[in-house]
């Protein structure tokens, strides 16, 4: 009888000390793994930080309160003030890797791309940008990795919609404002011309006019584009060039709508000339524009951001960069297990199969890599919004789908 | 000032850079700091010695043009922008090992710097600024339009693996070590620069170009050449930027890079090298510490938007450089002097 009740109670002693052991520990032991971002606090594109890395920010929240957990892999997030610096930079990046050691590094902009583009693959830390891309960077076996194409390429489904809904069956006019002289801007307009050569019965650009960098005033240039009766003038560069553009257009009593990119858009324009003076005006590019009601990410910000930002088109874009690399964390946890995640896996997982739109709560529609380009290159498309009665609208409910450009 | 009992025995003597046993001493414990630093700063302040090591060079370039002949130059960027692209398509297109590249880089820029040199026989001062203005605005557009095969067009040149002598030097402390061995070198030419009779030449040019002329200077040559030696420093730190930052395109070398040489140089003071470095140390210390005030400022007070502490640093830097300038006209190197010769005539005051 005692030695019933002995093992009774020894029996018992475990079953609580057990229960016990598994109240205390979570269903799963988490790994931490750190994902080091580029952020600009104070350079000059400190005005929007706070919606850039809001989206970045709750995304990551979300995700390590959810899929993380199920995961048994948290997420933790460390900011560098890089000054979108290309030096700065250069001179951080090793203090990253060192102390951090990231699975996966957000990049900003061209200085991070710069200075990182050549040590990524010796340093096995894959890099994924928000930003569009431009031509030169269309180079084959890069670490680094964008979901959106090259502007040009954003431009072109745009222009492929707009040439489609013309009224008579003609090539669609394109005039073009940019600055020689920053390889960017000059790539940008390189690569429509491209795209009025490969499709010369659909495109054609009537006209370029090449202005400062920052321009004061833009109306002579304006006037002898205006003169090439386009049918959009395209202003892919800055805000100044666009608010330039389109107070030169109202000058000259003319009514042709404008095309920018998201880091100039309607909504940075607007700020500085009247939304009506923006009347029909488009920006353009690879992801779902903020206001889409089929953009879950709007709630996921609000649920999760805990920045000063607001939801918009910055921290739209932000929010899919940031989507693109948790879907490639799960990738490679499906791949390697939630204890093995390195730079490695993450960059195996991006140069895998088409990630799905389940990953990207309605941001984006699928995104695949190949070894031939840091950037999607087939069945691209993309979306835009433009200004009605006063409004910021999406153009269209759809996808625009984007002609197939070869490389310029 | 020397303190007293100090005297010489022959000119050669009286100009050697170190003349005393104290000098002697402070430059072996100076080399000795520098050799020491990459084994207790952090990456981070390696980084910045670096940027500060390549910028002191093209500053030092900027001093022979603009302190010692007196030729107004905004163009500098330009001219390291030309040597950054010369060193990196030598390196990446013909295999050129990296420090004849970076002296080939050099000699590039010099070379270029020529074509802008030339009105400055006949013209000088502000109107002589805006052709070196010229220098910047052209650079770029060159740069593009010339055969991709050549300096990379818009897509810039990478570079793949950084060595010397088949060592990989890309790590922070060993890329330390060849930016200060060549900020080294480029200064002591600098400084022995200013005593050669070249030197004299160009400081009688900046002093009076039609009296100096009158006493036998050749104008038109010694302008050229002091355009020509400024614009070699701007290459040897294009070259070294390249290799650093591994990448270059035209975007890397604006306006805004020659004004910030130039305010370096100010603050520094034009008289001497040594103005060149310590203008570099106070702008670049100043600026981390703008940034990383602003960064802690933001942390503490969330209100504020990142939009707004940029604004208030670049007030503040602003602000910083013309408090200096107000309270040292002749820039550190100036007070640096004047610490000096107070320190070896001790106890006695200054006249």
């Amino acid at each position: 009888m005692y030695r019933f009740m002995q093992r009774k109670m020894s029996g018992a002693i475990a079953a609580g000390a057990f229960a016990l052991l598994a109240a205390a520990q979570p269903a799963q032991a988490q790994s931490t793994y750190n994902v080091s971002i580029s952020l600009d606090y104070s350079g000059p594109f400190a005005a929007v930080m706070d919606s850039w890395y809001g989206g970045q920010q709750s995304v990551f929240d979300w995700w390590n309160e959810t899929r993380g957990k199920t995961l048994g892999v948290k997420l933790n997030v460390k900011t560098y003030d890089m000054r979108y610096d290309a030096s700065q930079v250069a001179r951080t990046w090793p203090q990253i890797l060192a102390d951090d050691k990231p699975i996966v590094f957000l990049g900003m902009g061209t200085p991070d791309l710069v200075s990182l583009m050549k040590r990524l693959p010796g340093d096995k830390v894959p890099m994924i940008m928000g930003t569009a891309m431009v031509g030169p960077l269309w180079t084959a076996n890069g670490w680094h990795f964008s979901f959106r194409p090259t502007y040009s390429q954003e431009f072109a489904g745009l222009f492929s919609y707009l040439q489609g809904r013309l009224p008579e069956k003609r090539a669609l006019r394109i005039g073009t404002v940019s600055t020689q002289g920053i390889p960017g801007y000059v790539d940008q307009v390189n690569g429509v011309v491209k795209l009025a050569q490969t499709y010369p019965d659909r495109f054609v650009v009537a006209n370029s006019q090449w202005v400062d960098n920052t321009p004061i005033n833009v109306t002579s240039q304006v006037r002898e584009l205006l003169a090439a009766k386009p049918d959009l003038i395209l202003v892919g560069t800055n805000t100044a060039q666009v608010v330039a553009t389109v107070k030169a257009i109202k000058e000259l009593g003319a009514k042709v709508p404008v095309v920018t990119s998201s880091h100039n858009g309607l909504t940075e324009v607007a700020k500085a000339v009247p939304l009506a003076d923006l009347e029909g005006s488009y920006s353009v590019f690879a992801f779902a524009p903020s206001m889409d009601p089929s953009v879950t990410a709007a709630q996921t910000f609000e649920k999760y951001n805990k920045t000063k930002g607001t939801w918009g088109l910055t921290a739209a874009q932000t929010a899919a960069q940031a989507l693109l690399a948790t879907a490639a964390i799960e990738r490679a946890i499906a791949t390697v297990g939630p204890t093995k995640l390195t730079g490695q896996a993450v960059y195996d997982a991006l140069e895998g199969p088409a990630f799905g739109p389940e990953h990207f709560q309605g941001l984006l529609k699928s995104v695949a890599f190949t070894k031939e380009a840091p950037f999607p290159t087939a069945n691209l498309s993309v979306k835009a919004v433009t200004v009605k009665d006063g409004k910021l609208v999406p153009v269209t409910a759809d996808w625009m789908v984007v002609p197939e450009l070869p490389k310029w | 000032m020397l303190p007293s009992g100090v005297h010489f025995r022959g000119h050669a003597e009286e100009m050697r850079l170190l003349r005393t046993g104290p000098q002697r001493a402070a430059l072996a414990l100076l080399v000795l700091l520098l050799v020491a630093f990459p084994f207790f700063a952090s990456t981070y302040v390696v980084g910045l010695a670096i940027t500060v090591a390549i910028t002191v060079i093209a500053v030092a370039g900027l001093q022979i043009t603009v302190g010692m002949a007196g030729l107004l130059n905004l163009g500098q960027s330009a001219f390291v922008g030309v040597g950054a692209f010369t060193a990196a398509a030598l390196y990446a297109n013909y295999n050129v090992p990296m420090l004849p590249a970076i002296a080939l880089a050099g000699l590039a820029s010099g070379l270029v710097s020529i074509v802008f040199s030339l009105p400055a026989i006949r013209i000088r001062g502000l109107y002589l600024a805006l052709t070196t203005i010229a220098a910047q605005v052209v650079f770029p557009i060159v740069v593009l339009r010339l055969p991709t095969a050549w300096f990379g067009g818009s897509a810039g040149i990478g570079l793949d693996r950084v060595q010397i002598f088949g060592v990989a030097v890309e790590t922070p402390s060993r890329f330390y070590f060849v930016a200060v061995a060549v900020m080294a070198v480029m200064l002591l030419i600098a400084f022995n620069l200013q005593r050669s009779h070249v030197g004299l030449a160009f400081r009688a040019i900046r002093d009076n170009d039609i009296a100096s002329s009158v006493l036998g200077v050749q104008l038109g040559r010694y302008k050229i050449m002091a355009f020509f030696a400024g614009a070699v420093f701007a290459g040897v730190a294009g070259g070294l930027y390249a290799f650093y930052i591994r990448y270059v395109t035209t975007d890397q070398f604006t306006i805004w890079l020659s004004i910030w040489y130039l305010g370096m140089l100010i603050v520094g003071g034009l008289s001497g090298p040594l103005g060149a470095i310590l203008g570099t140390l106070a702008v670049t210390v100043l600026q981390e510490l703008i940034h990383w005030g602003g960064n802690r400022m933001m942390a503490a007070m969330p209100q504020l938007s990142g939009g707004v502490i940029f604004a208030v640093t670049n007030i503040v830097l602003g602000a910083a450089i013309i408090y200096m300038l107000i309270r040292e006209p002749h820039g550190l190197n100036h007070r640096w002097s004047v610490l000096k010769s107070a320190y070896r005539i001790w106890p006695y005051p200054r006249a």
